[in-house]
This record gives C-alpha cells, sequence and structure tokens, in this order.
C-alpha cells in the first residue's frame, strides 16, 4: 500500500458533511467541493443513499476489476480521502442520523433543490438555526433564492445560459447554423461550482473565527458560470466598442484571434495576430521573405490580412511537428503550445518531473494513477491519505464508534433500508 | 452584522491580466487590504483593453474594472532597487502574496519566497503560472489558452469529427481566480493554526487536466483514450444545444429518464416518436443519437425559443436558453440576483460590475470601484509603510516610485 501520505495537513481540524443528490440529474459540485477540502485533510463524511450509492458511483466510466459503483472513475477521483455512510435521509431515523452527525460538522455541502430541502427539513434556515456554528453551502443550479429556484439545470445548461457556450468554440465557429454552440468536454459546470463552493466555504470558516458563528452560503451554478465571461459584461457595461468582438458569428478569419492550427502532427495553439510577440514570431518562422512584405508590416496590416496571414502560418506549421514548433516557439519567447491528447497528457515529461498523476492503491479497483490537486501546497501538500471508500464503509465507524449506535441497532437499521 | 471575514488580512498583489486581479477582487471584497503593485513602465495590458466609450486611456479599461475591484494600487518600478525594497516593505506588512509573471521573475526581482520569508517568516506566497514552477517546461510562456491545449481539455472539446477547440470566456482565467482563493484560504488557516507561512505553486494546465477525470482516469484504469463528443453526455440522450426559430438562437435540452424523453416529444408535438423502437429506451437513444438529435432539431426549429424553453421547465425538464452577454444582463433572475453592482469609478463614473457569484447570509461584501493606476502609492507609502514626505520624493526621482 502507498497510501501512506500522512505529512502535515492544512485542514485537518475541519469536518465536513457532503449530501448526495437526490435528484437524478447528474450534478457533481458538492462532491468536487468536498473532494477540495478531503485532500487538504479535513474529514469528509459523504452521505451516501443505500444500495445504489451517490451518483459519483452511476455515471461515467468505470473500471473493469469489480462491480461498476466501486469502480466508477468519478468515484474513484471525487471521492478520494472521504469517508462513506450510507442513510437515507428521506426516513424520519435517517434524518435523525443525519442531525446526530451535523453536530459535529464544521462545514455542510448540500447539491439538493431548495423545495426538497424544505420537504427534507434540510432547508437551510433550519439547519442554521439548529447548528448556530456549522457553515451551510447550497450549491444548486440557480441559487435558493432565484426565481429559476425550482428549475433544473445542470452541466450543460449552465455552460449555455453562462454565455460560455455562446464563445465555445473560441473563435472558431465557421459555419453557425451547423456549429451549435458547444459545451467544454466532461462537467466543467459542475467543477466551476464545486471550487467556488469550497473557496466560499473557507471565507465562512475564517470568518467564524471572528464571529464565532457559521451561517448559510449560496452559490449558483449558474453565476458561477457567469462569473467567468465577467469581462464581457465589463466591456459591455462600460460601452466599450469590443463589446461587439464577443458575438458568435464572428467567425475566426474575422476576428483575427485564432488559436488552434493545425500541424504536422496534430494542432498546437498560437494567437495569429500576437501583437508584442511578432518579431519573435518571426525569428520562430526562421526570418522568411513573406513576413517582410507590406502587408504585414503593422499589427493593424496584419490584422487586415489575417487570411493571407493564417495560409503562410499555416503552410509553415505543417512543415513541423508539435514538439518542433513549441520548442522553437518558447525559444523565441512566443506563447504557443501543443495541443495533447490524452495519452501525451499522461505522458508529457514537464507532469512527470512535478509527480502530477499520483498513485492510488484500491482494495476493489486497484493500483491506478489519478490527477493530482490544483496547487501545491509546499508545507501542507494535498494528499491520497486513503482512496476512495466502498460504499458504506464507515458506517461501524461513525455511527457505531461515533455516535454509540449499538452493533444490533446497526443491523436492524440496514434491514429497515436507512443505512 | 457586518464584520468582514477577511477584515485585518492584508495582501500584497502582484498579479496582472485576469486570473490573480480576480483572486485579490474576491479577497477584498470579503473584507482583506488588498494592495496591487502595479508599473505604468509596463502596466498589465488589461488596463488597454475595451476602453469605456472607445476612448482610450490607461484608467478607462471596462475589462479591468470587472476584475479589479475592491482594491487599492501603487505604483512601482520593481526593476530599481528602491521599489524592490519598498515592495519587501509592504510584504513585511502582509499576510498574503499573490503573482502569476512568469516563473523566475519575482527572483528576478528579488522578490521570491525565500527573499520574502526573510522578512516576513510566516508569509503566504502563490504563484499561478502556465506549466509550473518546476520541472523542464517551468519558465514556458503561455496565455490561459495556450494551457488548455497543452491540458488536454482542448483535444477533448469540440464537435465529433471536428477539430480540438478552445472554450468561451478565456476559460481557465476566472476558474483559477476561484482556485486561488481556495488555496490562499487554505494556508492561511494553517498559519493560524499553527504560526506557519508557506509557498504554493499553481501550475494552470494541472489544474485543468485535474477538470478531466473520466478521460484521464479512464486511460489510467483502461487504456481508452477519448475523443471529442460535442455537447453530448456519454450516459444520457438527448443532451445537446438545439436550434429554435430565427437566427442563431438555441437552446439546451437534457433528459435523463424514458419519461422524461416522453414528456419532451409531447411538448414538441411529436408523442409517437417516445415509443419508437429507435428511441425508446436510454439506450436506444444513445444507439441512434445521430437520428435522434436530427429529429429532434427539426422539431424544436418550429418553435420561439423562450416559449419552448418555459414549455419543458413547466413539464419538469432541464431546459435553457443559449444567452450572449447582452441576453444574459437582461435576465430578470440576474437583475435580482444582485451579482451585477453599480460601482463608481474615478474618471468612468458610475457602471455595472459583476461582483461574486455567491450569496453569504452573514454579510454583505464590500464592493468599490477598481483603482486608477497608482492612486493609493502615497497613502500607503506614508500611512502603512511609515514613508515620509522627502522620502518619497527622493524614490520618485529615483524611479523606484512612479
Amino acid at each position: 500500500m502507498d497510501n501512506t501520505n500522512q505529512g502535515p495537513a492544512a485542514l485537518d481540524d475541519l469536518k465536513v458533511v457532503e449530501l448526495p443528490m437526490l435528484d437524478a440529474m447528474p450534478f457533481f459540485a458538492a462532491s468536487m467541493a468536498g473532494k477540495t477540502m478531503a485532500e487538504l485533510g479535513a474529514e469528509v463524511i459523504k452521505i451516501e443513499p443505500p444500495r445504489i450509492g451517490a451518483q459519483d458511483r452511476r455515471f461515467g466510466p468505470c473500471g473493469q476489476s469489480g462491480p461498476a459503483s466501486e469502480t466508477r472513475a468519478l468515484h474513484l477521483f471525487l471521492d478520494c480521502n472521504k469517508l462513506s455512510v450510507t442513510l437515507d435521509i428521506q426516513q424520519q431515523r435517517g434524518h435523525e442520523l443525519l442531525m446526530r452527525i451535523l453536530e459535529g460538522a464544521d462545514v455542510l455541502f448540500n447539491p439538493n433543490p431548495p423545495a426538497l430541502c424544505e420537504r427534507l427539513g434540510l432547508g437551510w434556515r433550519t439547519l442554521c438555526d439548529r447548528f448556530p456554528r456549522l457553515v451551510v453551502v447550497s450549491t444548486t443550479f440557480f441559487g435558493t433564492a432565484s426565481r429559476y429556484r425550482d428549475f433544473r439545470g445542470g452541466d450543460l445548461v449552465a455552460t449555455q445560459m453562462s454565455g460560455v457556450g455562446y464563445e465555445t468554440p473560441f473563435n472558431q465557429v465557421v459555419d453557425p447554423p451547423n456549429n451549435p454552440p458547444l459545451k467544454a468536454a466532461e462537467r466543467q459546470a459542475d467543477y466551476m461550482t464545486g471550487y467556488t463552493a469550497a473557496a466560499a466555504a473557507m471565507v465562512a470558516v475564517e470568518g467564524r473565527k471572528r464571529s464565532g458563528k457559521g451561517q448559510h452560503i449560496d452559490v449558483s451554478q449558474w453565476l458561477a458560470m457567469v462569473s467567468t465571461i465577467r469581462i464581457n459584461v465589463g466591456e459591455l457595461s462600460h460601452d466599450s466598442p469590443r463589446a461587439g468582438m464577443h458575438r458568435r458569428l464572428f467567425v475566426r478569419r474575422k476576428t483575427n484571434a485564432g488559436w488552434i492550427y493545425p500541424c504536422r502532427d496534430g494542432y498546437i495553439t498560437f494567437r495569429s495576430s500576437p501583437g508584442n510577440f511578432w518579431d519573435g514570431a518571426v525569428r520562430m518562422l526562421g526570418n522568411p521573405e513573406w513576413a517582410k512584405e507590406p502587408i504585414f508590416a503593422t499589427e493593424t496590416e496584419r490584422l487586415k490580412n489575417s487570411d493571407a496571414l493564417d495560409a503562410m502560418l499555416t503552410g509553415w506549421f505543417m512543415e513541423y511537428t508539435k514538439e518542433e514548433i513549441f520548442q522553437r516557439a518558447q525559444a523565441q519567447g512566443v506563447p504557443c503550445f501543443p495541443v495533447y491528447d490524452v495519452r501525451e497528457v499522461a505522458e508529457n515529461r514537464q507532469y512527470q518531473a512535478r509527480d502530477f498523476f499520483q498513485q492510488c492503491d484500491h482494495p476493489v479497483a486497484g493500483h491506478f494513477k489519478m490527477p493530482g490537486a490544483p496547487y501545491r501546497m509546499g508545507r501542507t501538500p494535498a494528499a491520497v491519505r486513503r482512496p476512495a471508500p466502498r460504499l458504506g464503509e464507515h458506517n461501524a465507524m461513525i455511527l457505531g464508534e461515533r455516535l454509540g449506535i449499538s452493533r444490533a441497532e446497526l443491523g436492524t437499521l440496514q434491514a429497515q433500508g436507512v443505512i | 452584522m457586518n464584520e468582514l471575514p477577511l477584515a485585518g488580512v492584508r495582501i500584497a498583489d502582484f498579479g496582472w491580466i485576469f486570473a490573480v486581479p480576480h483572486t485579490t477582487s474576491w479577497l477584498g471584497a470579503l473584507g482583506a487590504d488588498v494592495i496591487r503593485i502595479e508599473s505604468p513602465k509596463r502596466p498589465d495590458l488589461v488596463r488597454f483593453l475595451g476602453a469605456t466609450d472607445g476612448t482610450p486611456g490607461i484608467n478607462r479599461s471596462g475589462l479591468f474594472h470587472s476584475i479589479n475591484f475592491s482594491k487599492r494600487s501603487i505604483a512601482l518600478d520593481l526593476t530599481t532597487r528602491g521599489g524592490a525594497e519598498v515592495a519587501r516593505r509592504l510584504v513585511a506588512r502582509s499576510d498574503i502574496v499573490f503573482e502569476n509573471f512568469g516563473a523566475g521573475v519575482m527572483t528576478r526581482f528579488g522578490l521570491n519566497y525565500d527573499n520574502l520569508r526573510a522578512v516576513k517568516p510566516d508569509i503566504i506566497m502563490m504563484s499561478g503560472t502556465p506549466l509550473g514552477q518546476t520541472g523542464p517546461l517551468a519558465g514556458a510562456i503561455g496565455y490561459g489558452p495556450n494551457s488548455l491545449g497543452f491540458s488536454g481539455i482542448s483535444h477533448l472539446t469540440g464537435y465529433p469529427g471536428g477539430e480540438p477547440c478552445g472554450i468561451g470566456g478565456t476559460w481557465p482565467d476566472f476558474v483559477v481566480g476561484v482556485v486561488m482563493v481556495m488555496g490562499a484560504l487554505a494556508a492561511l488557516h494553517y498559519r493560524d493554526r499553527t504560526g506557519e507561512g508557506q509557498y504554493i505553486d499553481l501550475s494552470i494546465a494541472e489544474m485543468v487536466t485535474g477538470m478531466l477525470p473520466e478521460a484521464m482516469m479512464d486511460f489510467f484504469l483502461n487504456g481508452r483514450e477519448h475523443g471529442r463528443i460535442g455537447n453530448r453526455d456519454p450516459d444520457l440522450a438527448p443532451h445537446g444545444a438545439f436550434p429554435a426559430a430565427g437566427d442563431d438562437r438555441w437552446l439546451a435540452i437534457v433528459t435523463v429518464s424514458d419519461a422524461e424523453f416522453a414528456s419532451l416529444c409531447e411538448v414538441l408535438g411529436a408523442p409517437a416518436m417516445a415509443s419508437e423502437a429507435r428511441f425508446g429506451t436510454m439506450a436506444a437513444r444513445l444507439e441512434n443519437v445521430d437520428a435522434l438529435e436530427r429529429e429532434i432539431g427539426a422539431l424544436t426549429r418550429q418553435f420561439d425559443r423562450d416559449q419552448l424553453v418555459a414549455l419543458l421547465r413547466a413539464r419538469g425538464l432541464a431546459a435553457g436558453p443559449m444567452y450572449n452577454t447582452a441576453e444574459i444582463m437582461a435576465d430578470p433572475a440576474m437583475v435580482e440576483s444582485g451579482m451585477n453592482v453599480e460601482l463608481d469609478h474615478k474618471e468612468v463614473g458610475r457602471r455595472l460590475i459583476p461582483t461574486l457569484p455567491v450569496t453569504f447570509s452573514g454579510f454583505k461584501p464590500n464592493y468599490y470601484g477598481g483603482p486608477a493606476i497608482g492612486e493609493h502609492t502615497e497613502e500607503v507609502l506614508t500611512g502603512l509603510l511609515g514613508y515620509s514626505s522627502e522620502e518619497i520624493a527622493r524614490l520618485r526621482i529615483e524611479g523606484g516610485v512612479l
């Protein structure tokens, strides 16, 4: 077993409870928020519906070395370092046990729709009244106070309603009627919401040191995604002439800001109107005669003649591999990276030198690697302290040892489907 | 009620462009005293993007204001000894330092973590770079969208059969913003308990790769290599953006069960479609997803976008319009959310600024308009750092203070 990293941890004095999403719409914001705190040492108890488990065990790809519920990629990744307690919080007895677990908690992440929470006695006002030191974080599609609070959303809906979909693919829309606005790969809106929720929870934990009180934090997936297009909003509200640039129908050749170009063995990212980087770009290209022509002499001219420029650039890129272009560009201080596929990401020398992918040993899923934390903390590094838990693995520890429920009663609860 | 959670925390902000300025606006709104260090000799290029009313000027960028609220600005030339010394004195009075220059630049200024720890032993310092501070490519130069290429997300984003894609909203810069808030506050929490600061190294590409668990884990677990699937979902169909009547009008529709698909078919006026063998079950719809999307698209095209969204929502289905920026701002729920707040700015007046996407029940954040460059130099140097007016005058002549 390699899961022994027990160095100092930033959050090992915090206890976090994460509720499962009870709606059928996949939504992993609370799970990402919990993961972000668990990898820094917080104790995160993930409450899961008995038998079926949380959504992390039910969506996306799975490994082949055991039942799908124990080998799903999302579960192995998002639930790493967490504890699993099964509890049917829609039953009276399950609700009571949840209340007892919350007595010792610092932070609660709750992804459930506001109306359902009210029905289950889990509305934030109820919880804040009962647990004055608890930080209650609602991560919902539209926010608990929004006129849209009862509408369903999720990753795709939030992406399209936030303006991110409108700009994706970024300056590459070539045939608008046949190029629908696009979402980013996987579940970016969920994860963005999760990071936002974790950051906000830390704000309230900090505030509690001064006030002694917890509070409610309302995190809306829609608003979290809108916050990523804030510069568009700023341009619009300042009547900037650039505000019109954020128009899907300005296709790549008109905006002069292509970012992705084909090369001999794939693609690279490169800005076709490189501004201050033009001189370096010309050196990268080997000082070709065409680059000295008057139509490329100034940034204004280059923007005006971007079709011709694009053609010359692409012709050059097609002669070289992405690694060659990357090296040559960086040698001249020009921003240009390769576009890596999954294998190249997994095997690239930069990530390997930094040990970005962490080894995990799981009793069912076996040995595998997974992406590390989004930052390296010098003194309190994020770590794999324990692999993702098996469903209900910590029922005895939390319900039995900590809450003092007898083994006989645990048996009864299991028979009743409460745990 | 309004005790701000970060009151008493001071931030020395060496950031520029998008990610770090967004981070420190969050912290400033939550009560931290954020002091941004800028140089009019090498200004943040964002100060020249998106000029208000089209009139250029270093203090007129709407784009800059939208990510630089709730902070002060001092003007220093860090390439001079005097300027760097003022910066070190500021750090000695600070709790957290942020920067997102290229790897090695802070060292050139004599402001790397070891230098700063010498003047403030428990300082927390956080850096953000495309590929991190260590490894063979540590010094690589790139913007956020370059990092997307490196991370794998561009390869995985795009139409089936199409080319790899960049992502809107200068993704991932504003994701980095909140992730930096999280990391820095975790370090602050640790310092409060132990008295120990630390250095935090964020690689933007690594952060984005860490948001691709399905592709990365499927590769590591099973050797499978994912490609581009557009708006689709591996487990759900329909899951897409469909056209509505008019020019470039679209809506997102997601159904998670056969019953929801039947509701969708009813709303679209084609109830029989739900019982066709090729669409009757989730497995069949996933199998025939090309035909499914074609048929649904032909039907949605007959509807007004917003009317169809309302009809679908009334049936409890997940649906939403594709908005552009102006439509987002006009949405009544957005207006009511209070996320966009009118703030005063010295040169451009009162403008709507997008603030935090989060509401706290315990306090109201402290929002105020972004600074003119160097607006608070005198006030910070005399009030906080104890410089006399003579010393400041000398530093101005020597070029350290601008």
